[in-house]
């Protein structure tokens, strides 16, 4: 029971974090028609700008300026290098944000080190938040999972209460439209690119310190935020919510869960044939974790590629 | 002017003597740098198909790499076990036979999506391989990979590096001259039609599900018989293969050399390993350096340094030549010059950062000199740091002039 | 006798309220020239979409020949003699005229997943490409990209294209749209040339093409064939007029 239930909360902060990376990657891929491969590096940008800081002017206003400049970036970034590039066509725009990517990972390990560093939260915020059947719940996954629900909260209100935001969901649907309305669409771009790095990087400044801060935390997160946004469906905001739930619940229970397929052949009486194969089918499920989410992505792109609310293919 | 193809031919047969001869000039560990450049460039190539001539992108091209590596250690471990008879030589066949399988399979399922999705599947595919491989102890060896002998074969030992430089350059020519070959057949011309136009191509009376799953098992084929050489020269096959890594260097290798020219991946594969090899001694921050070429070539070379070099010559005319020699005269040391002070402050960051020299400053109390390009540099010292912007303001500086320069010619060129 | 083209009853819809062919029915007969006129909208692309194999139907059925094709793939279709042009210009912009239309030719001879054979060296290919070069007149561009031609050299390689495929049946969408007179009246006298002993299915808006062109006129408004006749007795039909006729002509 506990069990199910600490998974249960593990799994719905840690999918309101991958909402908070995943969210401008969704809304940038919708209005821009770019598949932003660094974007998941303004998460990592965010964890490693807040850690020098945070030794510089303390915790509090590193984890508020870090994402600040990381959404100076993604702005630096849209109109120095993309908007240059725009005239080569998507694919060759997804290919200069694989580069940046790949830039960002390495600036990292040259200056950082290839190894995590010590960022972690202050003594002073490490107490449990409550206490359930004798285990404590730390006091500050309670906050991420907090901090991701405003953030949404933001996110939803800017979309469907401002002007920009109505131009931005306009854009999402038809982007070949909105130029037409007279609207400045590349200030609107450059808008939701700076704002998607700008949650990207307040992601990584308040879970860097929580979770690890390395050089692979793009690579890792990055993966499954791209799980995210096509499982919840190309460019729907909501979809990326929805699946971001769903993501967090399965990696969550899925590396907790000690059980093989085997066992869950078992059930449909499948089970003695699987173990007789053995090899994958015997490995338990909390290794393969890793796997599931890929799986699922994988599973929805062959069979659903508009994802779960997506409406655009 | 245009090439002639005779001039391509003697160029291209030079080259293949000197890559025969190359071996006898270098010493064991550079033969088996040569050795790499030959497996990149041909896994380039065979990347290439897909992106440069079918218009597919794969993220995930390492998975069929991979597979044909593991598929040729097998095939050595059954050979060395007595179970399997077949010639060193051929062994990489097998990377190439799991390599369209695999292939062929997974090529079926990706190319009923196309673009941006297309490549999700890609990417997720190879994922897939990358994280439950390492699970899968008997195929794949768990996370230590696995190993086998090369047998001798006809009084080849197979021993040093020159005779698997050997091996490995007499499989990468055959399977580039078969790789230039298929794009003058129909298929090869099929398959440029579907990079352009692929709705098009069912109205003509092609399949063009069925064509791209062909294009892409080729394509797997070819990866897998790259890796089947690695397998070869490495006697080992290891699950981090199958890695983004792998899948992302032949990305920047491809596009760094250029996709529309048929030996551009291949020339940029070689050139990057051979980047990779002669500078990995030197620093560590060469993945780096490759990023940052790949992304500057994106920005300003966006037909790669192949396309670039083909688009002049074709362009190029006599009486342009001693302008554009002009323009290039001040780009090329204005890019060395940015070049050198980027390497610079990235040198001596890279140092001043590190663990042992925080760890050395710590326990001498003082701070050491920093070496880059041959000389100490003190970090408290300000010539440390100006003479790098230096570099860079003054490389800029030119590349502003050579801009201008070449604005001017070309509104004197359409005055005319 | 069996028509080329037998269309019954064909239903399309792009979900709910958006029924875009509602019980179409519509006979070509073998050799006609036939044209589909009818206002923005009413579903003429739509129609060649489904009987090309692009779309596939919701409901009813198509026969070309006899044969019934409703719902097969386009490269189907295409082998089974029936090709199409695009309303939106759809080459394979980045090669030649020449391999362009050779792609066709290839395909039609069955050359399609050749790996074993240089395509220089095919027998009959290359003048066969050339003789179509020849007939959609672009031979003075032959060697140039087909995104570099001309928006008319582009809408005759279109032709080409569906030429290729040597169809019995050729469905042309809006083939001299945004031309000039003399361009229009070069496509009109292009398409009666390659059109000889082929049926000739064609949208077309221009009033004057349809009559110089066709021997029969559909009328399609909002989803179905209201009137299908001689061109005299189209020009006569006071439901046309009304529905169609009235403001082109008026
Ligand atoms: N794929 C589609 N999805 C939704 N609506 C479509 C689609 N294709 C066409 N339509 C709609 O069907 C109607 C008919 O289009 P079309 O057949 O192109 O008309 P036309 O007679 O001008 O060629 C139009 O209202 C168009 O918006
Ligand atoms: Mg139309």
């Amino acid at each position: 029971m506990d069990f199910v239930l600490f998974s249960t909360l593990n799994g719905i902060i840690y999918g309101l974090l991958l909402f908070m990376v995943s969210a401008g990657l969704t809304l940038i891929f919708g209005m821009m028609g770019i598949v932003n491969f660094a974007h998941a590096s303004f998460y990592m940008l965010g964890a490693y700008i807040a850690y020098s800081l945070a030794k510089l002017i303390g915790f509090w206003p590193a984890i508020l300026l870090a994402p600040l400049l990381v959404g100076l970036i993604g702005v630096a970034i849209e109109r120095g290098m993309l908007r240059r590039v725009h005239k080569h066509g998507h694919a060759h725009e997804l290919l200069l944000t694989f580069g940046l990517a790949y830039v960002f990972e390495e600036t990292v390990k040259m200056l950082y080190g290839n190894y995590a560093v010590p960022y972690s939260i202050p003594a002073d915020l490490r107490f449990p938040a409550f206490t359930l059947s004798g285990a404590d719940y730390p006091f500050y996954r309670v906050f991420i999972g907090l901090t991701a629900l405003v953030m949404f909260a933001l996110l939803f209100w800017l979309l469907r209460r401002t002007r920009v935001g109505i131009i931005v969901r306009a854009a999402v649907r038809r982007p070949e439209m909105v130029g037409a309305l007279g609207h400045d669409v590349p200030k609107v771009f450059m808008g939701v690119f700076g704002i998607g790095a700008w949650l990207a990087g307040l992601a990584g400044a308040i879970s860097g310190a929580f979770f690890t801060t390395s050089p692979n935390m793009a690579l890792e997160l990055g993966i499954i935020v791209f799980v995210v946004v096509v499982v919840g469906g190309l460019g729907s905001l909501e979809g990326a919510l929805v699946a971001s739930l769903l993501i967090g619940l399965l990696t969550s229970f899925a590396a907790g869960a000690d059980v093989a397929l085997a066992d869950l052949g078992g059930l449909v009486g499948l089970g003695p044939a699987m173990k007789a194969i053995g090899g994958i089918f015997t490995v338990k499920l909390a290794t393969i974790a890793a796997s599931v989410p890929i799986l699922v992505m994988l599973v929805v792109l062959l069979l659903r590629p508009s994802g779960l609310m997506g409406d655009k293919t | 002017m245009r090439i002639g193809l005779g001039r391509v031919r003697s160029w291209l047969g030079l080259a293949g003597v000197l890559l025969t001869l190359l071996p006898f000039a270098l010493s064991p560990g550079a033969t088996g740098a040569a050795t790499s450049m030959l497996i990149a460039a041909l896994f380039a190539l065979s990347f290439n198909l897909m992106i440069g001539q079918g218009g597919m992108l794969s993220f995930g091209h390492a998975a069929y790499f991979a597979v044909g590596a593991f598929a040729t250690v097998h095939a050595m471990m059954a050979v060395e076990r007595g179970s399997l008879w077949l010639p060193t030589p051929l062994l990489p066949l097998a990377g190439a036979l799991a390599g369209l399988v695999v292939g062929a399979v997974a090529g079926y399922f990706a190319t009923l999506r196309s673009g941006v999705y297309f490549a999700m599947v890609t990417l997720a595919i190879a994922e897939l391989f990358h994280t439950l491989a390492p699970n899968i102890v008997g195929l794949f060896g768990g996370e230590s990979g696995l190993s086998a002998m090369r047998q001798p074969w006809l009084g080849l030992t197979f021993g040093s590096a020159r005779e698997v430089y050997g091996l490995v350059l007499g499989w990468a020519v055959l399977a580039g001259l078969a790789l230039y070959l298929y794009t003058q057949t129909p298929f090869g011309r099929l398959t440029l039609a579907l990079r352009d136009n692929e709705r098009r191509v069912a109205f003509l009376g092609f399949n063009p599900h069925r064509s791209k799953v062909l294009i892409f098992t080729i394509s797997a084929m070819f990866a897998g018989l790259a890796g089947g050489l690695l397998a070869v020269a490495n006697e080992s096959a290891n699950y981090v293969l199958f890695g983004l890594g792998y899948s992302a260097n032949v990305v920047l290798h491809t596009f760094i050399g250029g996709s529309t020219v048929f030996l551009g991946p291949a020339l940029g594969a070689a050139l990057l390993t051979l980047f990779g090899y002669v500078t990995s001694d030197l620093t560590r921050l060469w993945l780096l350096y490759q990023g940052l070429l790949f992304v500057v070539v994106m920005m300003f070379m966006p037909l790669g340094v192949g396309g670039f070099a083909l688009e002049k010559a074709k362009t190029a005319r006599s009486a342009d030549v001693s302008r554009s020699a002009v323009v290039y005269g001040l780009r090329v040391p204005a890019l060395g010059l940015v070049a050198a002070g980027t390497v610079f402050v990235c040198e001596t960051l890279g140092v001043l950062l590190s663990r042992d020299y925080l760890a050395q400053t710590e326990r001498l109390g003082k701070m050491l000199p920093i070496s880059v390009f041959g000389r100490g540099w003190m970090p408290n010292a300000p010539i440390t740091w100006l003479a790098p912007l230096a570099l860079f303001a003054l490389g800029l500086l030119l590349l502003r002039l050579a801009d201008r320069r070449a604005t001017a010619d070309s509104m004197a060129e359409s005055d005319r | 006798m069996t028509a080329a083209l037998d269309i019954a009853d064909l239903r399309k819809s792009f979900g709910r309220g958006a029924d875009i062919i509602r019980g179409l029915s519509l006979r070509v007969a073998e050799g006609e020239r036939h044209a589909v006129i009818g206002p923005n909208g009413a579903g003429k692309s739509t129609l060649f979409h489904l009987v090309s194999g692009l779309y596939a139907p919701d409901g009813g059925q198509i026969r070309l020949h006899g044969r019934p094709i409703a719902g097969l793939a386009p490269h189907r279709i295409n082998r089974l003699g029936l090709s199409r042009s695009f309303q939106i210009t759809s080459v394979f912009p980045k090669l030649s005229v020449f391999e362009n239309l050779r792609l066709g030719i290839l395909a039609r001879q069955g050359w399609r997943f050749t790996l074993y054979r240089r395509v220089a060296g095919l027998p009959g290919i290359g003048e066969e490409t050339r003789a179509l070069i020849d007939q959609v007149r672009l031979a003075h561009v032959a060697d140039r990209a087909a995104g570099n031609l001309t928006y008319s050299e582009q809408r005759a390689l279109e032709i080409g294209m569906a030429l290729a495929s040597d169809p019995r049946v050729l469905l042309l969408d809006e083939p001299t749209s945004g031309m000039s007179r003399a361009e229009s009246d070069y496509m009109v006298d292009l398409i009666r040339a390659v059109t000889r002993r082929r049926t000739l299915v064609v949208v077309e808006h221009d009033m004057d093409v349809v009559f110089s062109l066709c021997d029969r006129i559909s009328v399609l408004v909002y989803g179905q064939i209201i009137a299908s006749d001689s061109p005299a007795a189209i020009r006569a039909d006071r439901r046309v007029q009304e529905a169609y006729l009235g403001e082109e002509a008026g």
